[in-house]
Order: structure tokens, then sequence, then C-alpha cells
């Protein structure tokens, strides 16, 4: 096949990588703790082509070789782990990460999983868990005469228990971090594991150096900007028609070339 | 001694045809790297030869690409001059594509898995704050653990294009001085592919192919005429 044509069908894939990936962050922008991607590419392999030599002339000069490429391939889809925007919701368990870190949870297969998705509830076994049930690690048990529920923003889990005046402490939320967090596997369901990428764990007390302060009341928004989206979307776009031009191009010339045989 | 200028109508037509062929390759591949991070353009021009026909050369457009913001501690970009260097199973190798990352062994590496060369050789970074300042000094925790190498070839030097975004590095490598040296930490390089001049001279290669191809075909119908009406009794 003609180069030029293969090259710009190469961009044109990656520009429809570009574009699902988009689509993937546009479709998440009212999850909670949702982190945005971005596909990204790198060039393909090149070819030396020796300079032309020109016919009938012993005398002429070669022409110095060119390197033509061949186009472009994925070259991965990292996740962009900024601060998403804040939304009150006023419920005492929508607890929010301002910063860095990751809450722990047991997927109840004896894994560990992290989320910054902090919409938690309280399961009939009066731990604290999140919408799908898994436990939040360590565990924290809310008693059945529990009210008044607060989370400082260390991570101290107090309740008024009873008739009681003051508050009883019943557990922390501990966070982790990670060093490199777009190394992070992300497991559905606002889940992530740790990678050889993502590096260990690191576990920490909330409002320590490197670690978010917890707020309680408020959850992390997607950090999808849907006009961020928009513009990135219409440059894959402007990118794949720009493509499609130069096959068209190419393709022209093909058959002018062609028309040269009559 | 080369003999005298001969121009041939039909050597001089197919050679712009091949040289347009080369020239659409050539904008194929950048517009397909469009958004290839790190990317720089090859630049087609047409360069006489000494028997007056035209051929395809290039020459690496080193122009910055714009940078954007990730806010990934890992991403680096270079605001100035140079290249980051790596250690390829090939030899070293040079790219401004900085999406870097932690392997297993919590080495700076790139997107391929190829190390990113400090002063002191690979990086390896414990876990902790990672900082990179601009001038590339990357810290841990406050604490200077390594630094950088950002090398750059001397002005004018064709370096070699290899894929995965990376460059040959030429014998002419110098590293950048200090004051020179503008790393960006959480910023990637875009590519530096200007779509509208692409365009622009897409359109222009077809014009001139098609011009070509009519020269050629109204060559052949001269030569034509000489051999079939020439000669004829009248």
């Amino acid at each position: 096949m003609n180069p030029a044509l293969r090259a710009a069908a190469t961009g044109m894939m990656a520009q429809q990588t570009r574009t699902e990936v988009i689509s993937n962050n546009l479709a998440n922008v009212n999850t909670p703790g949702f982190k945005r991607s971005r596909a990204h590419f790198e060039d393909l392999l090149y070819q030396s082509i020796q300079g032309q030599q020109v016919l009938g002339d012993p005398n002429a000069q070669t022409a110095p070789a060119i390197q033509v490429g061949r186009g472009t391939r994925l070259a991965g889809i990292t996740r962009m782990h900024e601060q998403g925007i804040v939304e009150t919701t006023g419920r005492p368990l929508d607890i929010m990460i301002e910063g860095n870190g990751f809450f722990q949870l047991d997927n109840g297969r004896g894994e560990t999983r992290y989320t910054r998705d902090g919409s938690f509830q309280i399961s009939d076994q009066g731990l604290l868990v999140t919408s799908d049930g898994w436990a939040v690690q360590p565990p924290v048990r809310v008693p059945t005469d529990a009210s008044n529920l607060s989370i400082s923003k260390n991570g101290i889990v107090a309740v008024t228990r009873g008739r009681d005046i003051e508050a009883t402490e019943i557990g922390r939320i501990d966070l982790v971090s990670f060093a490199n967090p777009s190394g992070l596997l992300s497991t559905g369901r606002n889940m992530y594991a740790p990678t050889a990428a993502s590096g260990e764990p690191v576990v920490g007390v909330p409002g320590d150096t490197g670690m978010g302060e917890l707020q309680q009341g408020s959850l992390e928004g997607s950090n999808v900007e849907i006009v961020q989206e928009m513009v990135e979307m219409i440059t894959a776009m402007r990118a794949y028609e720009i493509n499609s031009k130069a096959i068209k191009n190419a393709d022209e010339m093909g058959q002018m070339a062609n028309g040269l045989l009559r | 001694m080369p003999g005298p200028v001969r121009i041939n109508g039909m050597s001089s037509a197919s050679a712009s045809l091949q040289m347009l062929e080369r020239r659409q390759q050539v904008l194929s591949n950048n517009l397909a790297n469009a958004s290839t991070r790190g990317f720089k353009a090859e630049s087609p021009f047409a360069r006489l030869m000494g028997n007056a026909l035209a051929t395809t050369d290039t020459v690496l457009d080193t122009s910055a690409g714009s940078l954007t913001e990730t806010g990934n501690p890992f991403d680096l970009a270079i605001a100035g001059n140079g290249y980051f260097v790596t250690q390829t199973s090939a030899g070293e190798r040079f790219t401004r594509d900085g999406s870097f990352e932690l392997d297993a062994d919590r080495q700076l590496v790139d997107g391929r898995g190829n190390p990113v060369l400090g002063e002191d050789g690979p990086i390896v970074l414990r876990n902790g704050k990672v900082e990179i300042d601009d001038q590339g000094n990357v810290k841990l925790d406050g604490k200077s653990v390594a630094r950088l190498r950002l090398e750059a070839v001397a002005d004018g030097t064709r370096l070699e294009h290899e894929g995965g975004t990376q460059f040959v590095p030429d014998a002419s490598r110098l590293p950048v001085a200090a004051g020179e040296r503008r790393i960006r930490q959480g910023f990637v390089e875009e590519s530096n592919v200007n779509m509208m001049l692409a365009m622009t001279e897409m359109i222009d290669v077809l014009h001139r192919f098609g011009t070509a191809q009519k020269t050629l075909t109204t060559l052949d119908s001269v030569r034509g005429i000489a051999t079939t009406e020439l000669g004829k009794p009248v």
C-alpha cells in the first residue's frame, strides 16, 4: 500500500481512540471521584529512502536520503489525578479527600482496593461501607445506639452514644498515597488496584505531609471539565478530518499516476 | 567535470511526480502524528539537483509544541532547548516526550520502559513526594536525589528520527547550560505539527502533481505524433 495512505490511516485510528477516551470522560462527568484520562501516541518506525537517481545522466548527483515515517500508534492512556470539584451534600456519611490520598477498601475477597469516592453507608452489621458494600479498612464499626456521627479532618470518627453528652471515638479512617497514582489500575466502580507502576501504598493519617484532609458532608465530583473535553473532541475531529484529507490526496495522486498510461 | 546540463522534459516531469509523492508521504506522517507528544515534524522542501531536476529533501522542524498541563508528577516538558536522554537496548536516545513513569524497581522510565538518565545514571525514587524543578533537579521530600540529563545538538545538525518519538543523538551533542534549562513538571509538550500549513501544502502537492502529470502526457502525445504522423505520405 502507498505509505502515504497507510500513515494517514494510522492517524485516523489514533484520533478514533482519542475520541473514545474523551467519550468515556464525558460519560462520567457526574461520577463522584472519577478521574479523567487522556490517550497519548508515539510515532512508528522511520524508513530511510535513498535519494532518487536521475535517468540517463551519468554525471547526476544522488539526492540525499530522507526519512519517511510510517504513522502513529497508541502509546498509552494516562489518568489525570487532579482534584475534582467539591460537591456539598450535607450528608454525614459523605466524605471528601481534599488533597492527596485514597480510601482503602476490602472487596470481600481479601484484596484491598482504593477509591476516592467517599459516599459511604452503614451496613447491616454496623460497618462503614461503600455503596457496593465494600468495608473501609481498617474497619469502622458504628454502634446501634449511636447518633451525631462526626468525622474530623484527620480522620477520627466519633459518635454520641445513647444519652451521653460527650462524644466517643469509634475509629479512624486512614488514607494511603501512591508515588505515581497514574499507574494505578482502574478496576471499574471507581476502584483502583496497585500495580508495579503505581508503587506500593503508603498508609498515613489524613492531614499529614503529603496526605489530604477529610471533609465531611461533601463529595469529590469528577474532575472532567466539559468545556475542556469538548475542545479536545473538536481537535480530535479536525485531526481525523485532515488525516482523511491526506488519504484523499494520496488517492487522487495515485489515480493521476494511473492516468499516465492511456 | 560534470557535463552540460541537459533538460529533458520527460525526466524532469517524472522527477517532479516522484518528488511530490514523497512530499505527500512526509505530510501524511506529520498529520498522523498531529497528537503525538514530543513529535517534531519533518518539513519537506524541493532541492534542485545539478541536472536541473527537483527532488524532495526534509529538515527537522525543531520548533516547540504547545505545553499542556496534566498534573502528573512524572510528566515533564522542556520549555526551551534540549532533549531528555534515555537508555535503550540500542544505546542512548533523545526524546522530548516526557510522559514518564516509575517501573517495578521504582526507576524513572519512558513509555517503553527505557530508563530516563540523570547525571549519575538511571534515577530510582523511593516513596515520597517527588518534585522536579526547572533545572531538572529531582527532589524527594525536599532533598535533591538526582539531576536529569538534558542535551542538545549543534544548530543545523540533522537528527535522525526513530520510532517511539525518539531521536538518535549526534556526535555534536552537548549538555544544555544551567542557565538555559527549563523543565516543567506536570506538563507535556504536544506535537508541533501545524495542521493548517500541512493542509495548504497538501493542496499545493495535489495541484503540482496534476501539472506534472499533464506535462508528461502532453510530451508523450508530442512524441506520439512524431512517431505516427511524421513520414506519412502526403
